[in-house]
C-alpha cells in the first residue's frame, strides 16, 4: 500500500515537471509570422508619438574587436531617439561559441531578443530552418527597399521564395603578400591577374624550404574551405555537386606543394594553435589567401606594434580560372536579421535598413571593414585608411567580380559539411590518397542527395 | 647481523627508487606548466614556434598587466569566486546530509533512488542542456548568478561520494550514540560529519574546480558581461581576428592560484590520523 | 500491534526522507526533470522551436546504420577500456607514493593536481605543441634521437593511428591527480592499528598492500572505477580540444559519442536523434554500472 503511494505521487511529481517543460518548447511553436499592416504602422507612429523609448536587444560578436558596432548604435541612436539598442556579446565568431549561443538562445521561443547578427551563410539556413527568424519581404515591399543594390547577393539568400537577412557585410577572399620577401628572393610580385598555374609556379619559385630558415611560398589555413572552394571559381561546379572529381587539381596542387615544403605542414597546423593571420606575420611567408576580413586585423596589430615583421603587406586578387576573368572570387555575407519572436519588429526594421544601407556602409567602411554594399567611394574610402596598403594595385584588388558563396544554401549543408571535412582531413594528413579520398566524398554525398 | 645489513641496503634503494619516481612525475607534471609560464611572457606570434623557446627573448610582462585591462577580469574573478563558494557550501551541507541516510539507514526505496542518483550522473549534460535552459528561462532565470547556482547546488556526484566514505565509518560508533539518546541530525552532525573531514574536503576540491573551470554554463546563461565569469573571460581572448595565446596563457595562470591556494590549504586533511581519532576507545 | 509497527516505520521512512529531501528536491526539480525530458525527446523529432513530433523508433533505426555514430561508439569503447585501468592503476599508486612521510609532500600532491586544475584550453595547447607532428616537436625530436624515422614519426592528434593513443595519455595526465585526490581520502580512513599489527606479525610491504590497503578501498575503489567509466563515457572536450584542432574535424579514428550528440545536436538542430544516442550511451552505462554494483554487494558480503 505505502509502496503504491510512493510510487505514485513520484510518478505524478515527475510528470508534473516534464509537462512544465514541454510546455515552454510547444508555446512558439509553428508560430505564425506576422506581416506589418497598416495598422502596425500607424500603432508604431502612435507609440513613438506618445515620446516612449523603445529598447531592442542586438545580438552581436567580439564586441571589443570589431569596431563598428558602436559608431553604427551611436549614429542610429542620434537619428532615431526614441529607439536604444542594448548590445550584447553571445560569444566569439572565432569559435562556434557565437553561432551556439545565438541558436540555443533562439529556442524555446521565450527569447528576449529583437535583432540578431548572421555570421555566416549556413548559420543563416539553419536559423531559418530552425523558424526563428523573421520574414522581411513585407517590410522590403512595403518600404520600397532596393535590393539590387546588394548586386545579386539577396537572390542568393532567398530559401522558398522568402528573405530572412540583409546582408551588411560581405567579405571576399584575396590574397595577401609581403613584398619584402619576394624581393628579397629576387622573384616579381603576384599580379591582379594570376591564373592559378600561375600562382603555383610563383609560390615554388619564391618557397625556400632549407630547415632553419624556411621561407615558405604560400599557407593554407586548415578549413576545407581553402582548398576546396578555389575550384568552383569557373561557375561550372558547386559543393552540393554530389561529385568533386572537380576538388582534384586544387588538392593535387595543394598537397605537392606541402609536400616539397613549400607549405607548412596541415598536421602541423591542426594541432598547433598557430593563427593563420600570425604565420604570415612571422614574415617568412610570401603570400597566402584570406577573407578580406583579415584587413583590419592586420591593420590593427601593426598599428598596436604586435606585428613587425609586415609592415609593407600588400593586396592582390584571388587567382582565377583560365578563361575567367580576374576578380571572380569567393565570399561570405554577414547579415543582420530580425527575431521571430520580438514585438518590436518595426523599430527592429528601421535598425535592419540603416545598418545594411548606404549610411552604415559608410560607417562600416571607415572602420575598415567591406560593407555590402561596395560602391566606389567605398572603396575610396577604405584604401584611405590609415594603415592600408597605398599601392594602385591593392585598391584595384578590392574590385571583385562574381561572388560565388562558400556554401550555397541547401538543407543538406550541414551533413554535406561534415562529409567534406572529414575527407578533407584525411586527405591533408595522407589517411588517404587525393583520388580514394575524393571517391569516398562522392560515395557519401551521393548517398545523402539522393 | 647479515639481515639489518640487508634491510638497510633495501632501505636505500627504496628511497632512491623513491624520489627517482617524484623527479620524473615533478617534470612530467610541470613541463607544460612551464610551457604556460614561458608562453604567457612571449607575444602572441612567437609561441607557436619550433624550436621551442623555453626562457622568452624580450619578456613580455605586460601580458599580465593587459589582462586587467583588455578585459575585467578582477570582476570575473569576484563574479566566479562568488558562485563558486556559494555552491561548494550548499554542496557539502545537503551532500553529506543526504549521503548519511543513505549509508547508514534503512528506508522504503533506498536502493531504487540511489541507483536513479547515480544513473543521472551517466547522462552528459549536453543532452538536457537545452530543455533546461528553456525551462529555467521561463522562471526568469537566465542571465542570472541563481542559474549557475541552481544548476551545480544539487549533485548527485556529491551524495554518491560521501555515501561511499560513510560506508567506511563502523556502524558501531552510530549504534553507541543512538543508545547514549542521540537523535538522527546530532549524529549526522557531531559524529559523521567529523569524523568525515578528508571527504569533505574532497568534496570541497573538487566541487569548488568544477565550479571554477566550468564554461559552458555561464556561456549560456550569462548575457550581462558585469555577471560573467573567469573562463569566458578567458574565451574573449579569442576572436575571429586571432587567439590570443599570450594573454589566454598569462590569464590561465593568474586563474590557477586561487584553486591551488584551495588545494595547498585543505592538505593537512589528508593526514593520516585525523579521520580515525575518536573511533579508538 | 500493527498500527504501532507501520507507524513506526513510517517515522522511520520519513526521517530518512527528511536528510535526502534538500539534495533531492532541487535535484529533482531543476535536474531530473529536464533529464527525463531529454528521454522522452529520443522518440520525438525536435529542432528546439517548431512543436515536437512523435516519431517512436525512427532515431534508434538512424542511429544504428549512421557511420558516425559507429565509429564513435567503438572509439568511445576502446578509449575507455584503455583510459580506466591506466588511471586506476597509476592514481592508486600516487595515493600511496604521496602518503608517506616525504619532505615536500604537500608540494609533490599540489604539483600531481596541477594538470586537472589548469584551464583545458590552456593545457590542450601546450601538449599539442610538445606532441607537435613536426620534426621539431619536443617528443618527435626525442624519438627522433632514439633512432625513429624521420619520415613516420607520429602525427600524434592529427594522425589517425596515434590520436586514440594520445587521447588516452592525455586523458591519464590529466585526471591522475583528480583520482589520487580521492584515493588519499580513502586512505586516511584506514586505521592504523591495522598496520602497526601487521608489522609485528613480520608483513612486508606487498602483503601489507594486499592484505590491508586493498581491502579497505575496496568502497573507495568501486567509487572510482563507476565515476571513472562514466566519465570516459562523456569525454567531450578533450576530444574537442586536443583531436579537434584549429579547425574542429574529428576524424573517424577520434570522434566520441558524446562528440556525435554535440555535432547532431547543436551543428544540425536534430535534438530528437542526439537524445537517442545519448539514451544509447546511458543503457550502456547503466548496464557497466550495474555489472560493477554486483561485484560490490559481493565484495561487502566476503
Amino acid at each position: 500500500m505505502k509502496k503504491r503511494l510512493g510510487s505514485v505521487m513520484l510518478a505524478c511529481s515527475l510528470a508534473a515537471v516534464t509537462m512544465a517543460g514541454c510546455s515552454g518548447s510547444n508555446s512558439s511553436g509553428g508560430g505564425t509570422t506576422s506581416a506589418p499592416t497598416a495598422a502596425d504602422a500607424g500603432a508604431t507612429t502612435d507609440a513613438t508619438a506618445a515620446g516612449d523609448v523603445k529598447t531592442l536587444k542586438w545580438a552581436i560578436w567580439d564586441i571589443n574587436s570589431v569596431f563598428y558596432y558602436q559608431p553604427l548604435v551611436d549614429e542610429f541612436e542620434r537619428r532615431n531617439p526614441d529607439i536604444k539598442i542594448e548590445m550584447v556579446d553571445l560569444g566569439s565568431a572565432g569559435t562556434s561559441d557565437y553561432v551556439t549561443n545565438l541558436a540555443i538562445e533562439l529556442s524555446g521561443g521565450g527569447t528576449d531578443f529583437d535583432l540578431a547578427t548572421m555570421q555566416s551563410v549556413p548559420q543563416y539556413t539553419t536559423l531559418v530552418s530552425k523558424g526563428v527568424l523573421a520574414k522581411l519581404d513585407d517590410f522590403v515591399a512595403r518600404d520600397s527597399w532596393e535590393l539590387a543594390q546588394y548586386s545579386g547577393l539577396t537572390e542568393q539568400l532567398t530559401i522558398d521564395g522568402a528573405l530572412y537577412e540583409l546582408p551588411f557585410r560581405s567579405d571576399f577572399w584575396m590574397l595577401y603578400y609581403n613584398p619584402d620577401v619576394f624581393e628579397k628572393q629576387g622573384v616579381a610580385m603576384p599580379t591582379n591577374d594570376m591564373t592559378w598555374a600561375e600562382y603555383d609556379l610563383l609560390a615554388r619559385e619564391v618557397a625556400d624550404p632549407t630547415p632553419g630558415n624556411e621561407i615558405y611560398g604560400t599557407h593554407y589555413h586548415t578549413w576545407r574551405s581553402c582548398v576546396q572552394c578555389p575550384a568552383t571559381l569557373d561557375g561550372q561546379h558547386t559543393v552540393l555537386d554530389g561529385n568533386y572529381d572537380f576538388y582534384q587539381p586544387f588538392y593535387d596542387m595543394v598537397v605537392s606543394q606541402m609536400e616539397d615544403g613549400i607549405s607548412r605542414n596541415y598536421a602541423e597546423l591542426k594541432t598547433s594553435s598557430l593563427h593563420h593571420s600570425d604565420a604570415f606575420a612571422q614574415g617568412n611567408t610570401a603570400m597566402y589567401y584570406m577573407g578580406s576580413w583579415q584587413i583590419q586585423g592586420f591593420i590593427n596589430k601593426i598599428k598596436t606594434g604586435e606585428y613587425t615583421e609586415i609592415p609593407n603587406w600588400r593586396l592582390a586578387k584571388l587567382p582565377h580560372a583560365p578563361g575567367v576573368a580576374a576578380g571572380d572570387t569567393i565570399g561570405t555575407v554577414t547579415g543582420i536579421s530580425i527575431v521571430e519572436n520580438s514585438s518590436k519588429k518595426d523599430e527592429a526594421w528601421e535598425f535592419v535598413k540603416f545598418m545594411a544601407g548606404p549610411e552604415g556602409a559608410g560607417i562600416i567602411a571607415g572602420t575598415g571593414s567591406f560593407p555590402a554594399v561596395m560602391t566606389d567611394e567605398v572603396i575610396a574610402e577604405i584604401a584611405s585608411m590609415d594603415g592600408f596598403p597605398q599601392d594602385a594595385q591593392s585598391k584595384e584588388a578590392m574590385k571583385k567580380g562574381k561572388l560565388y558563396l562558400e556554401m550555397p544554401i541547401s538543407p543538406y549543408t550541414t551533413d554535406i559539411e561534415t562529409i567534406l571535412n572529414e575527407q578533407h582531413d584525411a586527405i591533408m594528413t595522407g589517411a588517404e590518397t587525393v583520388e580514394s579520398g575524393i571517391k569516398a566524398m562522392n560515395e557519401q554525398v551521393s548517398a545523402i542527395l539522393e | 647481523m647479515q639481515t639489518v645489513d640487508g634491510n638497510k641496503y633495501r632501505n636505500i634503494l627504496y628511497r632512491v627508487f623513491l624520489y627517482i619516481c617524484l623527479l620524473l612525475l615533478t617534470v612530467v607534471m610541470l613541463v607544460p606548466f612551464a610551457w604556460m609560464l614561458s608562453s604567457s611572457l612571449k607575444l602572441n606570434k612567437d609561441i607557436f614556434v619550433f624550436p621551442i623557446r623555453w626562457i622568452p627573448e624580450p619578456i613580455r610582462w605586460q601580458n599580465y598587466i593587459d589582462i586587467w585591462k583588455r578585459i575585467p577580469l578582477l570582476n570575473f574573478l569576484v563574479n566566479t569566486v562568488k558562485i563558486t563558494v556559494i555552491v561548494t557550501a550548499f554542496q557539502l551541507l545537503t551532500s553529506s546530509f543526504a549521503a548519511y541516510a543513505f549509508a547508514k539507514r534503512e528506508f522504503d526505496f533506498k536502493n531504487q533512488l540511489f541507483l536513479a542518483y547515480i544513473a543521472t550522473i551517466a547522462v552528459p549534460w549536453q543532452v538536457y542542456m537545452v530543455p533546461q535552459y528553456i525551462f529555467f528561462r521561463q522562471l526568469g532565470l537566465n542571465d542570472t548568478h541563481l542559474a549557475l547556482i541552481i544548476l551545480q547546488a544539487f549533485s548527485a556526484f556529491g551524495v554518491f561520494m560521501m555515501r561511499q566514505f560513510y560506508a567506511s565509518i563502523p556502524d558501531s560508533l552510530c549504534e553507541a550514540a543512538r543508545v547514549d539518546g542521540m537523535n538522527e541530525y546530532k549524529i549526522w552532525a557531531k559524529i559523521m560529519l567529523p569524523l568525515s573531514k578528508p571527504a569533505l574536503s574532497t568534496l570541497t576540491i573538487f566541487t569548488f574546480v568544477s565550479t571554477w573551470n566550468d564554461f559552458l554554463g555561464p556561456m549560456i546563461y550569462l548575457r550581462t558581461d558585469t555577471k560573467k565569469t573567469v573562463q569566458l573571460g578567458l574565451r574573449m581572448f579569442i576572436s575571429q581576428y586571432a587567439a590570443e595565446y599570450g594573454l589566454i596563457m598569462a590569464a590561465s595562470v593568474v586563474a590557477l592560484i586561487p584553486v591551488l591556494i584551495i588545494f595547498l590549504s585543505l592538505q593537512k586533511y589528508f593526514v593520516a590520523g585525523i579521520a580515525m581519532s575518536g573511533v579508538k576507545g | 500491534m500493527k498500527n504501532k509497527a507501520l507507524s513506526k516505520r513510517m517515522r522511520n521512512n520519513l526521517l530518512s526522507y527528511s536528510f535526502i529531501l534538500p539534495n533531492f528536491l532541487g535535484f529533482l526539480i531543476f535536474t531530473l526533470g529536464p533529464i527525463l525530458f531529454a528521454f522522452i525527446l529520443a522518440f520525438m523529432e525536435w529542432d528546439g522551436n517548431h512543436a515536437m513530433k512523435f516519431v517512436g523508433f525512427e532515431n534508434f533505426i538512424a542511429l544504428v546504420s549512421n557511420q558516425r555514430f559507429l565509429a564513435a561508439l567503438r572509439n568511445t569503447v576502446v578509449y575507455s577500456l584503455a583510459t580506466v585501468p591506466c588511471t586506476l592503476v597509476v592514481a592508486l599508486g600516487l595515493a600511496i607514493l604521496l602518503n608517506q612521510n616525504i619532505r615536500g609532500r604537500a608540494f609533490f600532491r599540489t604539483v600531481s593536481f596541477f594538470p586537472y586544475v589548469a584551464s583545458l584550453v590552456a593545457v590542450a595547447a601546450v601538449w599539442n605543441m610538445l606532441f607537435s607532428p613536426s620534426k621539431s616537436g619536443p617528443v618527435n625530436m626525442i624519438l627522433y634521437s632514439l633512432g625513429w624515422e624521420a619520415k613516420s614519426l607520429p602525427a600524434w592528434a592529427a594522425s589517425r593511428d596515434w590520436v586514440m593513443f594520445t587521447l588516452v595519455l592525455f586523458s591519464v595526465w590529466k585526471n591522475m591527480g583528480y583520482y589520487m585526490v580521492i584515493y588519499l581520502a580513502g586512505l586516511q580512513g584506514i586505521n592504523s592499528e591495522l598496520y602497526e599489527a601487521a608489522s609485528l606479525d613480520g608483513a612486508g610491504r606487498m602483503q601489507k598492500f594486499r592484505y590491508i590497503t586493498w581491502p579497505q578501498l575496496k568502497p573507495t575503489t568501486f567509487f572510482v572505477t563507476v565515476i571513472l567509466t562514466i566519465n570516459c563515457f562523456k569525454v567531450f572536450d578533450v576530444v574537442y580540444m586536443l583531436a579537434g584542432g584549429s579547425n574542429g574535424i574529428l576524424n573517424t579514428s577520434a570522434i566520441v559519442l558524446v562528440s556525435h550528440i554535440y555535432e547532431e545536436s547543436f551543428g544540425k538542430w536534430r535534438l530528437g536523434y542526439g537524445s537517442a544516442v545519448a539514451m544509447v550511451l546511458f543503457l550502456i552505462v547503466l548496464v557497466v554500472t550495474l555489472i560493477q554494483f554486483k561485484g560490490e554487494k559481493n565484495y561487502a558480503n566476503s
